[in-house]
Protein backbone atom coordinates (compact mmCIF):
# COMPACT_ATOMS: atom_id res chain seq x y z
CA UNK A 1 0.00 0.00 0.00
CA UNK A 2 1.30 3.44 -0.92
CA UNK A 3 0.02 6.36 1.13
CA UNK A 4 0.76 9.93 0.09
CA UNK A 5 -0.22 12.68 2.52
CA UNK A 6 -0.17 16.34 1.51
CA UNK A 7 2.77 15.66 -0.74
CA UNK A 8 4.23 18.89 -2.13
CA UNK A 9 7.25 19.50 -4.33
CA UNK A 10 8.47 22.92 -5.39
CA UNK A 11 11.29 23.63 -7.79
CA UNK A 12 12.13 27.24 -7.16
CA UNK A 13 8.81 29.03 -7.50
CA UNK A 14 7.28 26.35 -9.72
CA UNK A 15 4.99 23.97 -7.84
CA UNK A 16 5.25 20.54 -9.46
CA UNK A 17 3.16 18.67 -6.91
CA UNK A 18 0.73 20.61 -4.77
CA UNK A 19 -0.63 18.97 -1.62
CA UNK A 20 -1.35 15.58 -3.14
CA UNK A 21 -2.95 12.88 -0.98
CA UNK A 22 -3.96 9.43 -2.17
CA UNK A 23 -3.81 5.78 -1.24
CA UNK A 24 -2.83 2.98 -3.59
CA UNK A 25 -4.29 -0.31 -2.35
CA UNK A 26 -3.03 -3.85 -2.83
CA UNK A 27 -4.80 -6.23 -5.16
CA UNK A 28 -5.67 -3.56 -7.72
CA UNK A 29 -4.02 -1.88 -10.63
CA UNK A 30 -4.20 1.81 -9.87
CA UNK A 31 -3.82 4.03 -12.88
CA UNK A 32 -1.98 7.29 -12.38
CA UNK A 33 -3.25 9.65 -15.05
CA UNK A 34 -2.42 13.16 -15.95
CA UNK A 35 -1.32 15.34 -18.84
CA UNK A 36 2.39 15.80 -19.44
CA UNK A 37 3.87 17.98 -16.73
CA UNK A 38 1.04 17.24 -14.30
CA UNK A 39 3.43 15.92 -11.66
CA UNK A 40 3.11 12.16 -12.18
CA UNK A 41 6.79 11.41 -12.49
CA UNK A 42 7.75 13.79 -9.70
CA UNK A 43 5.26 12.09 -7.41
CA UNK A 44 6.58 8.65 -8.32
CA UNK A 45 10.16 9.79 -7.76
CA UNK A 46 9.19 10.97 -4.30
CA UNK A 47 7.68 7.54 -3.58
CA UNK A 48 11.12 5.98 -3.95
CA UNK A 49 13.04 8.81 -2.34
CA UNK A 50 14.83 10.19 -5.39
CA UNK A 51 13.24 13.58 -4.88
CA UNK A 52 12.76 14.97 -1.42
CA UNK A 53 9.25 16.33 -0.81
CA UNK A 54 9.16 20.03 0.02
CA UNK A 55 6.48 19.04 2.53
CA UNK A 56 4.21 16.11 3.22
CA UNK A 57 5.05 12.43 3.36
CA UNK A 58 4.72 9.30 1.33
CA UNK A 59 5.04 5.81 2.81
CA UNK A 60 5.12 2.33 1.37
CA UNK A 61 3.55 -0.32 3.57
CA UNK A 62 3.83 2.07 6.46
CA UNK A 63 7.52 2.91 6.12
CA UNK A 64 9.56 5.50 4.33
CA UNK A 65 11.21 3.95 1.28
CA UNK A 66 14.66 5.13 2.30
CA UNK A 67 14.33 3.40 5.68
CA UNK A 68 13.99 -0.02 4.10
CA UNK A 69 17.13 -2.15 4.53
CA UNK A 70 16.54 -3.71 1.10
CA UNK A 71 14.26 -1.31 -0.77
CA UNK A 72 14.20 -3.31 -4.00
CA UNK A 73 12.46 -6.07 -2.04
CA UNK A 74 9.87 -3.56 -0.81
CA UNK A 75 9.15 -1.55 -3.96
CA UNK A 76 10.01 -2.33 -7.55
CA UNK A 77 10.07 0.77 -9.67
CA UNK A 78 10.42 1.49 -13.35
CA UNK A 79 11.05 5.21 -13.46
CA UNK A 80 13.21 5.95 -16.42
CA UNK A 81 13.95 3.27 -18.93
CA UNK A 82 17.38 4.68 -19.59
CA UNK A 83 18.67 4.77 -16.05
CA UNK A 84 21.49 2.46 -17.06
CA UNK A 85 25.02 2.49 -18.45
CA UNK A 86 25.06 1.73 -22.19
CA UNK A 87 28.35 -0.15 -21.91
CA UNK A 88 27.10 -2.69 -19.42
CA UNK A 89 25.30 -5.88 -20.40
CA UNK A 90 21.72 -6.47 -19.37
CA UNK A 91 22.83 -9.28 -17.06
CA UNK A 92 25.56 -7.13 -15.44
CA UNK A 93 23.07 -4.31 -14.87
CA UNK A 94 20.74 -6.65 -13.01
CA UNK A 95 23.60 -8.33 -11.16
CA UNK A 96 24.81 -5.15 -9.49
CA UNK A 97 21.25 -4.19 -8.65
CA UNK A 98 20.71 -7.62 -7.11
CA UNK A 99 23.97 -7.42 -5.16
CA UNK A 100 23.02 -4.04 -3.72
CA UNK A 101 19.97 -5.59 -2.06
CA UNK A 102 21.30 -9.05 -1.26
CA UNK A 103 19.22 -10.71 -3.98
CA UNK A 104 20.72 -13.96 -5.32
CA UNK A 105 22.09 -14.07 -8.90
CA UNK A 106 19.65 -16.88 -9.72
CA UNK A 107 16.87 -14.31 -9.51
CA UNK A 108 18.62 -12.27 -12.23
CA UNK A 109 18.28 -15.14 -14.69
CA UNK A 110 14.68 -15.62 -13.59
CA UNK A 111 13.60 -12.04 -14.34
CA UNK A 112 15.58 -11.97 -17.59
CA UNK A 113 13.49 -14.92 -18.74
CA UNK A 114 10.35 -13.37 -17.37
CA UNK A 115 10.66 -10.23 -19.51
CA UNK A 116 11.88 -12.14 -22.55
CA UNK A 117 15.46 -10.86 -22.57
CA UNK A 118 17.12 -14.21 -21.81
CA UNK A 119 18.62 -14.48 -25.27
CA UNK A 120 20.17 -10.99 -25.26
CA UNK A 121 21.27 -10.87 -21.62
CA UNK A 122 24.93 -10.76 -22.62
CA UNK A 123 24.53 -7.79 -24.97
CA UNK A 124 25.47 -4.27 -24.05
CA UNK A 125 22.32 -2.31 -23.34
CA UNK A 126 23.47 0.60 -25.50
CA UNK A 127 22.40 -1.51 -28.47
CA UNK A 128 18.95 -2.15 -27.05
CA UNK A 129 15.85 -0.71 -28.68
CA UNK A 130 13.58 1.50 -26.60
CA UNK A 131 11.28 -1.48 -26.07
CA UNK A 132 14.10 -3.78 -24.92
CA UNK A 133 15.34 -1.08 -22.56
CA UNK A 134 11.81 -0.84 -21.19
CA UNK A 135 11.69 -4.61 -20.63
CA UNK A 136 15.01 -4.45 -18.83
CA UNK A 137 13.64 -1.68 -16.63
CA UNK A 138 10.64 -3.87 -15.81
CA UNK A 139 12.99 -6.78 -15.06
CA UNK A 140 14.82 -4.51 -12.62
CA UNK A 141 11.52 -3.56 -10.99
CA UNK A 142 10.59 -7.22 -10.47
CA UNK A 143 14.07 -8.23 -9.29
CA UNK A 144 13.30 -8.07 -5.58
CA UNK A 145 9.92 -9.80 -5.96
CA UNK A 146 8.40 -6.73 -4.31
CA UNK A 147 4.88 -6.45 -2.88
CA UNK A 148 4.61 -2.95 -4.36
CA UNK A 149 5.31 -2.21 -8.02
CA UNK A 150 5.51 1.30 -9.48
CA UNK A 151 5.67 1.64 -13.26
CA UNK A 152 6.06 5.06 -14.87
CA UNK A 153 4.90 4.97 -18.49
CA UNK A 154 5.77 1.28 -18.88
CA UNK A 155 4.41 0.90 -22.41
CA UNK A 156 6.56 3.70 -23.86
CA UNK A 157 8.30 2.37 -26.94
CA UNK A 158 6.70 -1.05 -26.79
CA UNK A 159 5.09 -2.72 -29.78
CA UNK A 160 1.46 -3.89 -29.54
CA UNK A 161 2.54 -7.32 -28.31
CA UNK A 162 4.69 -5.67 -25.66
CA UNK A 163 1.86 -3.37 -24.62
CA UNK A 164 -0.41 -6.37 -24.15
CA UNK A 165 2.30 -8.11 -22.19
CA UNK A 166 2.67 -5.16 -19.78
CA UNK A 167 -1.10 -5.03 -19.35
CA UNK A 168 -1.25 -8.76 -18.53
CA UNK A 169 1.72 -8.44 -16.23
CA UNK A 170 0.23 -5.52 -14.30
CA UNK A 171 -3.06 -7.35 -13.92
CA UNK A 172 -1.46 -10.58 -12.74
CA UNK A 173 0.77 -8.74 -10.27
CA UNK A 174 -2.36 -7.19 -8.80
CA UNK A 175 -4.16 -10.54 -8.85
CA UNK A 176 -1.32 -11.93 -6.72
CA UNK A 177 -2.21 -9.34 -4.11
CA UNK A 178 0.47 -6.80 -4.91
CA UNK A 179 0.04 -3.05 -4.96
CA UNK A 180 0.44 -1.84 -8.54
CA UNK A 181 0.69 1.82 -9.56
CA UNK A 182 0.95 2.46 -13.30
CA UNK A 183 1.22 5.88 -14.84
CA UNK A 184 0.37 6.63 -18.40
CA UNK A 185 -0.87 9.40 -20.57
CA UNK A 186 -2.50 6.80 -22.84
CA UNK A 187 -6.12 6.72 -21.72
CA UNK A 188 -7.20 3.86 -23.93
CA UNK A 189 -4.43 1.69 -22.52
CA UNK A 190 -5.29 2.71 -18.98
CA UNK A 191 -8.95 1.91 -19.52
CA UNK A 192 -7.95 -1.68 -20.23
CA UNK A 193 -5.41 -2.01 -17.43
CA UNK A 194 -6.52 -0.13 -14.33
CA UNK A 195 -9.40 -0.76 -11.93
CA UNK A 196 -8.81 2.37 -9.93
CA UNK A 197 -7.72 5.82 -11.03
CA UNK A 198 -5.84 8.68 -9.50
CA UNK A 199 -5.97 11.64 -11.86
CA UNK A 200 -3.74 14.65 -11.38
CA UNK A 201 -3.47 17.91 -13.22
CA UNK A 202 -1.17 20.82 -12.41
CA UNK A 203 0.09 18.98 -9.36
CA UNK A 204 -3.32 18.45 -7.75
CA UNK A 205 -5.50 15.37 -7.42
CA UNK A 206 -8.52 15.85 -9.67
CA UNK A 207 -10.08 12.45 -9.08
CA UNK A 208 -9.38 9.36 -6.98
CA UNK A 209 -12.00 6.67 -7.55
CA UNK A 210 -12.77 3.33 -9.21
CA UNK A 211 -12.61 3.36 -12.99
CA UNK A 212 -16.38 2.82 -13.62
CA UNK A 213 -17.25 5.59 -11.19
CA UNK A 214 -14.81 7.91 -12.87
CA UNK A 215 -16.34 7.31 -16.26
CA UNK A 216 -19.86 7.60 -14.85
CA UNK A 217 -19.10 10.91 -13.18
CA UNK A 218 -16.96 12.58 -15.76
CA UNK A 219 -18.04 11.15 -19.06
CA UNK A 220 -21.22 12.54 -20.51
CA UNK A 221 -23.63 9.72 -21.22
CA UNK A 222 -27.07 9.77 -22.73
CA UNK A 223 -29.80 7.47 -23.98
CA UNK A 224 -30.19 7.35 -27.71
CA UNK A 225 -33.60 6.36 -28.91
CA UNK A 226 -35.04 6.22 -32.42
CA UNK A 227 -38.71 6.10 -33.01
CA UNK A 228 -41.02 6.83 -35.98
CA UNK A 229 -43.04 8.94 -33.52
CA UNK A 230 -40.12 10.81 -32.07
CA UNK A 231 -42.02 14.01 -31.48
CA UNK A 232 -44.61 12.32 -29.31
CA UNK A 233 -41.95 10.39 -27.40
CA UNK A 234 -39.93 13.56 -26.78
CA UNK A 235 -42.99 15.21 -25.30
CA UNK A 236 -43.60 12.21 -23.05
CA UNK A 237 -39.98 12.11 -21.84
CA UNK A 238 -39.86 15.83 -21.12
CA UNK A 239 -42.95 15.54 -18.98
CA UNK A 240 -41.18 12.91 -16.84
CA UNK A 241 -38.28 15.26 -16.26
CA UNK A 242 -35.81 14.30 -18.99
CA UNK A 243 -33.68 16.61 -21.03
CA UNK A 244 -34.30 15.78 -24.67
CA UNK A 245 -32.80 16.93 -27.94
CA UNK A 246 -34.29 15.79 -31.23
CA UNK A 247 -32.65 15.17 -34.58
CA UNK A 248 -35.14 13.75 -37.06
CA UNK A 249 -36.36 10.44 -35.68
CA UNK A 250 -33.49 10.29 -33.18
CA UNK A 251 -33.64 11.59 -29.62
CA UNK A 252 -30.77 12.14 -27.19
CA UNK A 253 -32.13 11.78 -23.69
CA UNK A 254 -30.43 12.78 -20.47
CA UNK A 255 -31.94 12.53 -17.01
CA UNK A 256 -33.75 9.20 -17.38
CA UNK A 257 -32.11 5.85 -18.03
CA UNK A 258 -32.67 3.52 -20.97
CA UNK A 259 -35.02 1.25 -19.01
CA UNK A 260 -37.33 4.10 -18.02
CA UNK A 261 -37.30 5.41 -21.58
CA UNK A 262 -38.36 2.01 -22.87
CA UNK A 263 -41.09 1.62 -20.22
CA UNK A 264 -42.51 5.05 -20.99
CA UNK A 265 -42.59 4.31 -24.73
CA UNK A 266 -44.24 0.93 -24.16
CA UNK A 267 -46.83 2.45 -21.82
CA UNK A 268 -47.80 4.94 -24.51
CA UNK A 269 -47.74 2.29 -27.22
CA UNK A 270 -44.92 3.99 -29.15
CA UNK A 271 -42.72 1.76 -31.32
CA UNK A 272 -38.97 2.06 -30.89
CA UNK A 273 -36.42 1.31 -33.60
CA UNK A 274 -33.38 1.67 -31.41
CA UNK A 275 -32.68 2.16 -27.74
CA UNK A 276 -29.24 2.36 -26.17
CA UNK A 277 -26.92 4.05 -23.71
CA UNK A 278 -24.07 6.06 -25.17
CA UNK A 279 -21.08 6.70 -22.92
CA UNK A 280 -17.98 8.59 -23.85
CA UNK A 281 -14.58 7.02 -23.42
CA UNK A 282 -12.14 7.39 -20.56
CA UNK A 283 -10.13 9.60 -22.82
CA UNK A 284 -13.02 11.98 -23.21
CA UNK A 285 -13.78 11.92 -19.51
CA UNK A 286 -10.17 12.68 -18.84
CA UNK A 287 -10.09 15.53 -21.33
CA UNK A 288 -13.17 17.05 -19.78
CA UNK A 289 -11.73 16.81 -16.31
CA UNK A 290 -8.27 18.12 -17.11
CA UNK A 291 -9.25 20.71 -19.69
CA UNK A 292 -8.36 23.49 -17.30
CA UNK A 293 -5.14 21.98 -16.06
CA UNK A 294 -3.15 21.12 -19.15
CA UNK A 295 0.38 22.39 -18.78
CA UNK A 296 1.28 22.41 -22.45
CA UNK A 297 -1.97 23.06 -24.25
CA UNK A 298 -2.14 22.95 -28.02
CA UNK A 299 -5.10 23.93 -30.11
CA UNK A 300 -6.77 20.68 -30.97
CA UNK A 301 -9.81 19.62 -32.97
CA UNK A 302 -12.74 18.37 -30.91
CA UNK A 303 -12.17 14.80 -29.75
CA UNK A 304 -14.35 12.35 -31.62
CA UNK A 305 -17.03 10.83 -29.46
CA UNK A 306 -16.70 7.10 -29.20
CA UNK A 307 -19.98 5.39 -28.73
CA UNK A 308 -20.53 2.33 -26.67
CA UNK A 309 -24.03 1.03 -27.07
CA UNK A 310 -25.10 -1.11 -24.19
CA UNK B 1 6.31 -14.42 -20.81
CA UNK B 2 3.74 -14.17 -18.11
CA UNK B 3 4.00 -13.24 -14.50
CA UNK B 4 3.02 -16.72 -13.38
CA UNK B 5 6.53 -17.59 -12.24
CA UNK B 6 6.48 -14.83 -9.67
CA UNK B 7 6.00 -16.04 -6.17
CA UNK B 8 3.56 -14.57 -3.71
CA UNK B 9 4.35 -11.11 -2.37
CA UNK B 10 6.69 -11.02 0.52
CA UNK B 11 5.86 -8.38 3.04
CA UNK B 12 8.11 -9.64 5.83
CA UNK B 13 11.04 -7.38 6.59
CA UNK B 14 14.25 -8.14 4.73
CA UNK B 15 17.35 -9.00 6.75
CA UNK B 16 18.21 -6.03 8.89
CA UNK B 17 21.95 -5.90 8.07
CA UNK B 18 21.94 -4.59 4.55
CA UNK B 19 24.12 -1.57 4.33
CA UNK B 20 27.69 -1.22 3.37
CA UNK B 21 28.65 -4.79 2.49
CA UNK B 22 26.02 -5.02 -0.22
CA UNK B 23 26.78 -1.55 -1.52
CA UNK B 24 30.46 -2.48 -1.78
CA UNK B 25 29.59 -5.64 -3.69
CA UNK B 26 27.37 -3.65 -6.06
CA UNK B 27 30.05 -1.01 -6.68
CA UNK B 28 32.63 -3.72 -7.29
CA UNK B 29 30.41 -5.32 -9.96
CA UNK B 30 29.66 -1.92 -11.50
CA UNK B 31 33.35 -1.06 -11.72
CA UNK B 32 34.39 -4.21 -13.56
CA UNK B 33 31.41 -4.55 -15.91
CA UNK B 34 32.27 -1.53 -18.04
CA UNK B 35 35.17 -1.54 -20.45
CA UNK B 36 36.59 1.81 -19.39
CA UNK B 37 37.84 0.37 -16.08
CA UNK B 38 39.91 -2.36 -17.68
CA UNK B 39 41.32 0.06 -20.23
CA UNK B 40 42.18 2.64 -17.60
CA UNK B 41 43.97 0.20 -15.33
CA UNK B 42 45.88 -1.38 -18.22
CA UNK B 43 46.95 2.01 -19.52
CA UNK B 44 47.98 3.11 -16.04
CA UNK B 45 50.29 0.11 -15.67
CA UNK B 46 51.56 0.33 -19.24
CA UNK B 47 52.17 4.09 -19.15
CA UNK B 48 53.58 4.16 -15.65
CA UNK B 49 55.84 1.12 -15.73
CA UNK B 50 56.70 1.51 -19.41
CA UNK B 51 57.72 5.16 -19.25
CA UNK B 52 59.71 4.65 -16.04
CA UNK B 53 61.62 1.80 -17.67
CA UNK B 54 62.15 3.82 -20.84
CA UNK B 55 63.40 6.96 -19.12
CA UNK B 56 65.74 4.95 -16.87
CA UNK B 57 67.12 3.11 -19.88
CA UNK B 58 67.81 6.39 -21.66
CA UNK B 59 69.21 8.35 -18.75
CA UNK B 60 71.18 5.61 -16.93
CA UNK B 61 74.51 6.14 -18.77
CA UNK B 62 74.45 9.92 -18.23
CA UNK B 63 73.49 9.52 -14.57
CA UNK B 64 76.30 7.01 -14.03
CA UNK B 65 78.77 9.26 -15.80
CA UNK B 66 77.68 12.20 -13.67
CA UNK B 67 76.85 14.34 -16.71
CA UNK B 68 73.18 14.52 -15.72
CA UNK B 69 72.72 16.77 -12.72
CA UNK B 70 69.55 15.17 -11.34
CA UNK B 71 68.95 12.73 -8.46
CA UNK B 72 68.68 9.10 -9.58
CA UNK B 73 65.74 8.51 -7.23
CA UNK B 74 63.61 11.04 -9.12
CA UNK B 75 63.55 8.80 -12.20
CA UNK B 76 62.65 5.45 -10.65
CA UNK B 77 58.92 6.29 -10.46
CA UNK B 78 58.92 8.90 -13.24
CA UNK B 79 56.17 7.26 -15.32
CA UNK B 80 53.65 7.93 -12.57
CA UNK B 81 53.54 11.52 -13.81
CA UNK B 82 51.54 10.23 -16.79
CA UNK B 83 49.88 7.26 -15.13
CA UNK B 84 48.10 9.63 -12.77
CA UNK B 85 45.91 10.84 -15.63
CA UNK B 86 44.15 7.49 -15.61
CA UNK B 87 43.56 7.71 -11.86
CA UNK B 88 41.84 11.04 -12.39
CA UNK B 89 39.72 9.58 -15.21
CA UNK B 90 38.67 6.55 -13.16
CA UNK B 91 37.86 8.69 -10.15
CA UNK B 92 35.74 11.04 -12.23
CA UNK B 93 33.92 8.22 -14.00
CA UNK B 94 32.95 6.61 -10.70
CA UNK B 95 30.46 9.45 -10.29
CA UNK B 96 30.07 11.24 -13.62
CA UNK B 97 29.26 8.13 -15.67
CA UNK B 98 26.27 7.63 -13.38
CA UNK B 99 25.05 11.17 -13.88
CA UNK B 100 25.76 11.10 -17.60
CA UNK B 101 23.70 7.95 -18.15
CA UNK B 102 20.96 8.57 -15.59
CA UNK B 103 22.07 5.45 -13.74
CA UNK B 104 22.44 7.45 -10.54
CA UNK B 105 18.67 7.09 -10.13
CA UNK B 106 18.92 3.30 -10.24
CA UNK B 107 21.80 3.45 -7.76
CA UNK B 108 19.93 5.64 -5.30
CA UNK B 109 16.72 3.66 -5.68
CA UNK B 110 18.67 0.51 -4.81
CA UNK B 111 20.65 2.15 -1.99
CA UNK B 112 18.72 5.18 -0.75
CA UNK B 113 21.24 5.98 1.97
CA UNK B 114 23.48 8.28 0.02
CA UNK B 115 26.28 8.22 2.55
CA UNK B 116 26.50 4.46 2.10
CA UNK B 117 26.71 4.87 -1.67
CA UNK B 118 29.55 7.37 -1.33
CA UNK B 119 31.53 5.31 1.17
CA UNK B 120 31.17 2.20 -1.00
CA UNK B 121 32.30 4.08 -4.11
CA UNK B 122 35.24 5.65 -2.30
CA UNK B 123 36.41 2.37 -0.78
CA UNK B 124 36.21 0.39 -4.02
CA UNK B 125 37.82 3.16 -6.07
CA UNK B 126 40.68 3.83 -3.68
CA UNK B 127 41.39 0.13 -3.10
CA UNK B 128 41.62 -0.55 -6.83
CA UNK B 129 43.77 2.54 -7.45
CA UNK B 130 46.04 1.74 -4.51
CA UNK B 131 46.73 -1.75 -5.83
CA UNK B 132 47.11 -0.52 -9.41
CA UNK B 133 49.45 2.25 -8.27
CA UNK B 134 51.67 -0.10 -6.24
CA UNK B 135 51.78 -2.66 -9.08
CA UNK B 136 52.61 0.08 -11.62
CA UNK B 137 55.38 1.53 -9.48
CA UNK B 138 56.79 -1.90 -8.66
CA UNK B 139 56.91 -2.99 -12.30
CA UNK B 140 58.46 0.36 -13.22
CA UNK B 141 61.07 -0.04 -10.48
CA UNK B 142 61.89 -3.60 -11.63
CA UNK B 143 62.18 -2.48 -15.25
CA UNK B 144 64.00 0.80 -14.67
CA UNK B 145 66.29 -0.56 -12.00
CA UNK B 146 67.56 -3.24 -14.38
CA UNK B 147 69.11 -0.48 -16.48
CA UNK B 148 70.28 1.54 -13.48
CA UNK B 149 71.90 -1.53 -11.90
CA UNK B 150 73.66 -2.30 -15.15
CA UNK B 151 75.34 1.09 -14.77
CA UNK B 152 76.07 0.44 -11.10
CA UNK B 153 73.61 3.02 -9.76
CA UNK B 154 70.66 0.72 -8.94
CA UNK B 155 68.26 1.47 -6.11
CA UNK B 156 67.42 -1.47 -3.83
CA UNK B 157 64.13 -1.95 -2.04
CA UNK B 158 65.94 -1.31 1.22
CA UNK B 159 67.44 1.96 0.02
CA UNK B 160 66.20 5.23 1.43
CA UNK B 161 62.61 5.92 0.43
CA UNK B 162 62.24 3.21 -2.21
CA UNK B 163 59.70 0.99 -0.44
CA UNK B 164 57.89 4.10 0.76
CA UNK B 165 57.71 5.31 -2.84
CA UNK B 166 56.20 2.07 -4.12
CA UNK B 167 53.47 2.11 -1.46
CA UNK B 168 53.25 5.88 -1.78
CA UNK B 169 52.48 5.51 -5.49
CA UNK B 170 49.41 3.52 -4.52
CA UNK B 171 48.44 6.09 -1.90
CA UNK B 172 48.88 8.99 -4.30
CA UNK B 173 46.83 7.29 -7.04
CA UNK B 174 44.05 6.50 -4.57
CA UNK B 175 44.08 10.09 -3.32
CA UNK B 176 43.94 11.51 -6.84
CA UNK B 177 41.03 9.22 -7.68
CA UNK B 178 39.16 10.41 -4.60
CA UNK B 179 39.91 14.05 -5.46
CA UNK B 180 38.41 13.51 -8.93
CA UNK B 181 35.45 11.69 -7.40
CA UNK B 182 34.80 14.60 -5.06
CA UNK B 183 35.00 17.01 -7.98
CA UNK B 184 32.65 14.67 -9.87
CA UNK B 185 30.03 15.01 -7.14
CA UNK B 186 30.16 18.77 -7.61
CA UNK B 187 30.47 19.06 -11.39
CA UNK B 188 28.75 15.84 -12.60
CA UNK B 189 30.39 16.00 -16.03
CA UNK B 190 33.31 13.77 -17.01
CA UNK B 191 34.90 16.32 -19.30
CA UNK B 192 34.61 19.11 -16.74
CA UNK B 193 36.04 17.05 -13.90
CA UNK B 194 38.96 15.64 -15.88
CA UNK B 195 39.94 19.06 -17.24
CA UNK B 196 39.62 20.86 -13.92
CA UNK B 197 41.50 18.25 -11.87
CA UNK B 198 44.27 17.80 -14.44
CA UNK B 199 44.59 21.56 -14.78
CA UNK B 200 44.93 21.98 -11.02
CA UNK B 201 47.37 19.08 -10.62
CA UNK B 202 49.56 19.62 -13.70
CA UNK B 203 49.18 23.14 -14.93
CA UNK B 204 48.42 25.34 -11.94
CA UNK B 205 50.78 23.27 -9.77
CA UNK B 206 53.65 24.22 -12.03
CA UNK B 207 52.56 27.77 -12.84
CA UNK B 208 52.51 28.88 -9.20
CA UNK B 209 56.24 28.18 -9.07
CA UNK B 210 56.63 31.27 -11.20
CA UNK B 211 55.00 33.49 -8.57
CA UNK B 212 57.60 35.55 -6.72
CA UNK B 213 58.77 35.11 -3.15
CA UNK B 214 57.24 33.24 -0.26
CA UNK B 215 53.79 33.26 -1.84
CA UNK B 216 54.99 31.29 -4.85
CA UNK B 217 57.01 28.98 -2.65
CA UNK B 218 54.11 28.13 -0.35
CA UNK B 219 51.53 27.77 -3.10
CA UNK B 220 53.96 25.41 -4.83
CA UNK B 221 54.33 23.37 -1.66
CA UNK B 222 50.57 23.24 -1.05
CA UNK B 223 49.13 22.53 -4.51
CA UNK B 224 47.61 19.01 -4.35
CA UNK B 225 49.75 17.46 -7.10
CA UNK B 226 52.97 18.83 -5.62
CA UNK B 227 52.15 18.01 -2.01
CA UNK B 228 50.79 14.54 -2.75
CA UNK B 229 53.22 13.21 -5.32
CA UNK B 230 56.39 13.58 -3.25
CA UNK B 231 55.49 10.42 -1.33
CA UNK B 232 55.71 8.45 -4.57
CA UNK B 233 59.35 9.42 -5.28
CA UNK B 234 62.52 8.51 -3.35
CA UNK B 235 63.95 11.88 -4.39
CA UNK B 236 62.45 14.88 -6.14
CA UNK B 237 63.57 17.13 -8.97
CA UNK B 238 62.14 19.98 -6.96
CA UNK B 239 63.89 20.53 -3.61
CA UNK B 240 61.23 23.05 -2.59
CA UNK B 241 58.55 20.37 -1.97
CA UNK B 242 57.31 19.36 1.47
CA UNK B 243 58.64 16.22 3.11
CA UNK B 244 56.90 13.04 1.78
CA UNK B 245 54.55 12.34 4.70
CA UNK B 246 53.97 16.01 5.53
CA UNK B 247 53.06 16.63 1.90
CA UNK B 248 50.79 13.63 1.80
CA UNK B 249 49.00 14.78 4.94
CA UNK B 250 48.36 18.17 3.27
CA UNK B 251 47.17 16.41 0.11
CA UNK B 252 44.90 14.07 2.11
CA UNK B 253 43.36 17.06 3.88
CA UNK B 254 42.69 18.78 0.55
CA UNK B 255 41.09 15.62 -0.84
CA UNK B 256 39.00 15.30 2.33
CA UNK B 257 37.70 18.86 1.98
CA UNK B 258 36.68 18.40 -1.67
CA UNK B 259 35.04 15.06 -0.86
CA UNK B 260 33.21 16.50 2.12
CA UNK B 261 31.79 19.40 0.11
CA UNK B 262 30.89 16.98 -2.68
CA UNK B 263 29.19 14.64 -0.22
CA UNK B 264 27.24 17.49 1.31
CA UNK B 265 25.92 18.56 -2.09
CA UNK B 266 25.25 14.95 -3.11
CA UNK B 267 23.18 14.11 -0.05
CA UNK B 268 21.01 17.19 -0.45
CA UNK B 269 20.44 17.19 -4.17
CA UNK B 270 17.48 15.50 -5.85
CA UNK B 271 18.65 12.64 -8.03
Amino acid sequence: MIVATDLTKRYGDRVAVDGVSFTVRPGHVTGFLGPNGAGKSTTMRMVIGLDRPTSGTVTVDGARYADSPAPLRAVGALLEARALHPGRTARAHLRWLAASNGIPDSRVEEVLGLVGLGAVAGQRVGRFSLGMGQRLGIAAALLGDPPVVVLDEPVNGLDPEGIRWVRTLARSLAAEGRTVLVSSHLMSEMALTADHLVVIGRGRVLADCPMPQFIAEHAASFVRVRSPRAGQLAELLRRSGADVTRDGDELHVQGVDAATTGELAAGAGLALHELGLVTSSLEEAFMTLTAGSVEYAAARPAAPRTEVTR
Amino acid sequence: MTASTLTAPRTAAAPARAGLGRALHAEWIKLWTVRSTGWSVVSMVALGAGLTTLVCALIAPDLAAGTENEPVGAFITWGLLFAQVTAVVLGALAVTSEYGTGMIRATLAATPRRGTVLVAKAVVLSAVLFVAGVVTATLGWLGGNAFLSAEGIGIGLGDDGMLRSLLGSGLYMAGLGLLAMGAGLLLRSTAAVVSVVLAVVFLVGNLVMLLPGALGEWLTKLMPGNAGSRIAMPESFNPMLLEPWTGFAVFAAEVAVVLAVGALVFTRRDA
